[in-house]
């Protein structure tokens, strides 16, 4: 019984952990831009966003995933390619910034350092447009990794959740905020069947579920077959053994918690499947008779198992 | 005989109808959860469900298409049945999906495999197929706890349409506990509270096969167990609801430091968070999830989430024992004249002490019993609070905290029946203190002399004396009993009874009965009232004339406290103490009990109360002899306290 190592990294690499840890503090530069960009949602809609990029190119929604180790003194420098006439705010709740301007002009760059501290999950997001930048996606995890690796759990994901109006991201500018009505629910950036193919660890391996709501309504997760246990909240420790199956990510909070995956099959002919238990579970606007796609959709994400 | 055939048939045919005339058991208690019994073999409890589709009522007088789980061959219910296993049992569940298209069960929370078979794969477990296909699912109950079961199945139509139930898991230790023995509770006071929404429009959109939105839902109806307030405050299996049998009053007394919290067992099977928040107390949160929390946490209310679920222990100390007398409120009640009573209706009492009653303005109507005092509890959400917008309704119920020990009653009436009375009235009664009832025995005189060997004696008068033969009377230290002539001034008697000698008596002696009987009466008491009790408390003292209670501590008189059956003979049946009518209330404590100058208190409970709960009347009797030899004398009963209780529908 033991990680299939490929299926593991595939799964790193599709939420993009960039900016390598170092293995002790030391000074890390980490660049970002953000520019107007494209998703393809699930069933082939291509929606425009706003993402971030390590380059200015190919945007992600969500960001690259950033990682960083206690005690690194961190410099995000964002270069900002959105559209003439929104400057961005970086920001990150939780993290205390060095004092500094926060904010890039459109063409102009901003740099934010910051010691890293008390690790845990944060969110990364931008503060412009009175959060209509963040509605586009520029948002994305930061990862404030302990000093020593912990023991704690064998497999990571963090898991980004957002929602998308196609309406709203045509019309980012013009668009009436009061009429916002979201009908993509996304993990990462991905709606099922697009987040295939889920996280894959062994029977008996404990799995880091690191939530992060970069959307706009608190959402309710749950998951089928097994418990996990709360071990963080906004990246502070939560105390005891808080063991739950379906849990609130406030709006812009985020959540840390450890599944142990049980032996055998899962409940579902896919494994153990993690969802939005608001009934979010379809794909785009819906007109008719059933909901679409009537196989399921929606941010719905299953841990599978390796059997070796 | 082809006609006999036919109506043979007929009625064999009856007797398999399939189907109960209601979701649940017959004999469900008015409040509190109601578990599906389904059916044990060993350590195996199998439930056979269907997905089907049936109507529900709202208050506003809508009829909204559901779709559900129900026992199947049984009758459509919303929410599905609650299903009950103990820990350690395998749970069998049988799904027959009568809608059309597939459907399913997922059993979040069930951490060991859930194993299904028959059916199709699906999305996330295994489904039937659309008209009449089955699956069957089997999993061992694992920890303890409460837990929800849904449609795992078209989710974001199959759930709003209404495919959800409850899943408690008792554990081993017993059903006086929710978790482990740190989570002990009244197992007569369980409680489910499961909230769900619907967007009407959305159900007539399946009903009709229009199309729909469901990112455009907009809720209109709000429910706690399937039911919107106010009906979420009817009984379990109130007729008015027959497809949505599971009430959500919750009811408590008083705890004290030697009585067990009520368990609330919530669960949100809606989508939508929900902001519930109770009144009257603050509810400890025990778990969630089916899992211990790491310490219980206190909370003025508490969001559940969607596919939640919270076990909270409750319980109501009273911190102030508020009393008109001994404890009066500190500020007075407001004036009625600046109170307005909404459609003038009102729970209030029209006092604010608990198990009080005082008067109400005139044309006020007053849904209280015995001055039991109620909380709203209801999502603070307060959108939610409605009924299709209209206020108040939706995801509330009620909190009733009953008087301790249930409803009390003084009597409305005391008559000294068959006896004279001594002094008081029926106030004397009411409370234990220092006000008593008393009664004499019945006497008349004898207006001539009497010779020790008559058999035959003529009495002045015999005005309330037994009309029956057998009892027994005495004149000075002899004591007679009349075995003929009862009811009318001529009797024949048996001289020197229980121990004492026949005697001579002079012309004018007194004639005096053996026993004291008096009535106490009752009313108001509501039908369907459940768990009588009878408090009797007083002394028989040595005199029938002191004004204080002169002592008696031997050859204690005998005294034996009645109920009336009005189901014998009617108000006739308890007429008289000798009234066929009149039942001796069953112990503890046994009866008759020796009472002497020394104030005796006994409660009786009446296993059931119909016999004995007449257009809202009790009636008691209390029945004191003294016969014993050598040395009979007249004594008088002294009531201090009758009270009834008694728990109100
Ligand atoms: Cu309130």
């Amino acid at each position: 019984m033991h990680v299939r190592k490929g299926a593991l990294v595939l799964a790193l690499v599709a939420v993009g952990v960039c900016a390598p840890s170092p293995a002790s503090a030391a000074p890390v530069t980490i660049t970002l831009c953000a520019l107007p960009g494209t998703a393809t949602m699930a069933g082939g809609a291509n929606v425009p966003i706003w993402g971030f990029a390590t380059g200015c190119a190919n945007p992600g929604l969500p960001g690259p995933v950033l990682s960083v180790t206690v005690g690194d003194t961190v410099a995000i420098t964002v270069t900002n390619a959105l559209p003439a006439g929104h400057p961005l705010t970086f920001e990150a709740p939780g993290i205390t910034f060095d004092p500094g301007p926060d904010s890039a002009p459109p063409g102009g760059t901003v740099t934010r350092t910051f010691t890293a501290s008390a690790p845990g999950t944060y969110l990364y997001q931008s503060g412009g447009d009175a959060g209509r930048q963040a509605a586009m996606g520029l948002s994305g995890a930061l990862i404030v990794r302990p000093a020593t690796a912990p023991t704690d759990y064998d497999v990571e994901a963090p898991l980004v959740l957002s929602a998308v109006d196609p309406a709203f991201n045509a019309a980012p500018e013009t668009f009436d905020m009061h009429a916002y009505r979201a009908t993509y629910w996304l993990i990462n950036g991905k709606s099922y069947p697009d987040t295939a193919p889920g996280i894959t660890a062994a029977g008996g391996q404990r799995v880091l579920l690191r939530y992060l709501n970069a959307g706009y309504d608190n959402t309710t997760m749950t998951m089928l077959g097994m418990h996990g246990r709360v071990v963080a909240r906004d990246a502070r420790p939560v105390a005891g053994a808080l063991d739950v199956t379906a849990e609130t990510i406030p709006a812009g909070a985020t959540e840390d918690a450890i599944v142990t995956v049980p032996a055998g099959a899962g409940p579902s002919p896919h494994g153990f499947p993690l969802y939005n238990r608001q009934q979010h579970l379809t794909n785009g606007p819906q007109t008719a008779t059933g909901p679409a796609p009537a196989t399921g959709g929606g941010p719905l994400k299953t841990t599978t198992e390796d059997h070796h | 005989m082809r006609f006999a055939a036919v109506s043979l048939l007929v009625a064999a045919g009856c007797l398999f109808v399939p189907g109960r005339a209601a979701a649940i058991p017959p004999d469900a208690p008015p409040t509190g959860m109601v578990c599906t019994p389904g059916t044990v073999a060993g350590s195996t409890h199998t439930f056979n469900l269907t997905a089907q589709t049936g109507y529900i009522d709202t208050p506003d007088g809508n009829s909204v298409f559901m779709w559900s789980y129900a026992e199947a061959g049984g009758h459509f219910q919303s929410p599905g049945p609650v299903l009950c296993v103990t820990q350690g049992q395998t749970v069998v569940v049988n799904l027959t999906d009568n809608l059309p298209e597939p459907a399913s069960i997922v059993f979040p929370g069930q951490d060991a495999a859930v194993t299904a078979s028959g059916g199709a794969a699906g999305l996330l477990t295994t489904e039937a197929a659309a008209g009449g296909g089955t699956v069957q699912y089997s999993f061992v109950a694992g920890s303890p706890g409460t837990y929800l079961y849904e449609s795992g199945t078209d989710i974001a139509k199959q759930l709003e349409m209404g495919l959800y139930g409850a899943l408690i898991i008792r554990p081993a230790a017993g059903p006086g506990y929710a978790y482990g023995t740190s989570t002990a509770f009244d197992p007569s006071r369980e409680y489910l509270l499961l909230l769900s929404e619907i967007d009407s429009d959305l159900h007539h959109a399946v009903e009709t096969g229009a199309a729909y939105d469901v990112n455009a839902r907009r809720d209109r109806y709000f429910a706690v167990n399937g039911r919107e307030f106010p009906d979420t405050i009817q009984d379990n299996g109130s007729s008015l609801l027959p497809n949505q049998p599971y009430g959500a009053l919750v009811r408590i007394q008083p705890t004290t430091s030697t009585t067990a919290p009520a368990l609330i067992r919530m669960i949100n099977v809606g989508a939508l968070n929900h902001p519930f928040h109770p009144h009257g107390n603050h509810t400890t949160q025990i778990a969630q999830d089916g899992r211990l929390l790491p310490a219980p946490v206190e909370h003025f209310g508490e969001t559940i989430a969607a596919g939640q679920t919270l076990d909270f222990l409750l319980r109501w100390d009273d911190q102030d024992n508020w009393d008109p007398s001994t404890n009066p409120l500190p500020v007075p009640p407001p004036n009625y004249r600046d109170v307005f009573f909404k459609d003038s209706n009102t729970w209030y009492a029209g006092s604010p002490y608990l198990g009080r009653k005082g008067i109400l303005p005139t044309g006020v109507v007053s849904q209280n019993i015995c001055g039991e005092w109620y909380f709203p509890w209801h999502s603070h959400a307060l959108n939610e609070f409605t009924n299709y917008d209209q206020g108040f309704g939706g995801m509330a119920t009620l909190l009733r905290v009953d008087p301790p020990g249930g409803c009390f009653a003084a009597p409305t009436s005391a008559t000294p029946l068959g006896s004279v009375l001594k002094s008081g009235t029926v106030t004397g009664l009411a409370a234990d203190d220092t006000s008593y009832y008393a009664v004499n025995p019945r006497t008349t005189t004898r207006p001539s002399a009497t010779t020790a060997a008559q058999t035959s004696i003529t009495v002045a008068s015999a005005t309330g004396f037994p009309a029956t033969n057998g009892y027994y009377v005495r004149i000075d230290n002899e004591v007679l009993r009349v075995t003929a002539g009862a009811g009318t001034a001529t009797w024949t008697v048996q001289r020197g009874q229980l121990g004492t000698t026949a005697a001579t008596h002079a012309s004018g002696a007194v004639v005096s009965a053996l026993a004291t009987d008096l009535t106490a009466g009752f009313t108001g008491v509501p039908a369907g009232s459940q768990h009588l009790r009878v408090t009797y408390k007083g002394a028989n003292c040595a005199t029938t004339t002191a004004t204080t209670c002169t002592a008696l501590t031997t050859n204690l008189p005998q005294q034996t406290v009645k109920i009336c059956d009005w189901t014998v003979g009617g108000a006739a049946g308890c007429s008289t103490p000798a009234s066929p009518g009149w039942v001796t209330l069953p112990a503890p404590p046994a009866q008759p009990q020796g009472v002497g100058s020394t104030e005796v208190g006994a409660t009786w409970t009446l296993p059931s109360a119909a016999a004995y709960l007449n257009a809202g009347q009790v009636r008691v009797l209390v029945h004191t002899e003294r016969y014993t030899s050598p040395a009979p004398a007249a004594f008088s009963t002294w009531g201090n306290l009758l009270a009834l209780s008694y728990d109100a529908p």
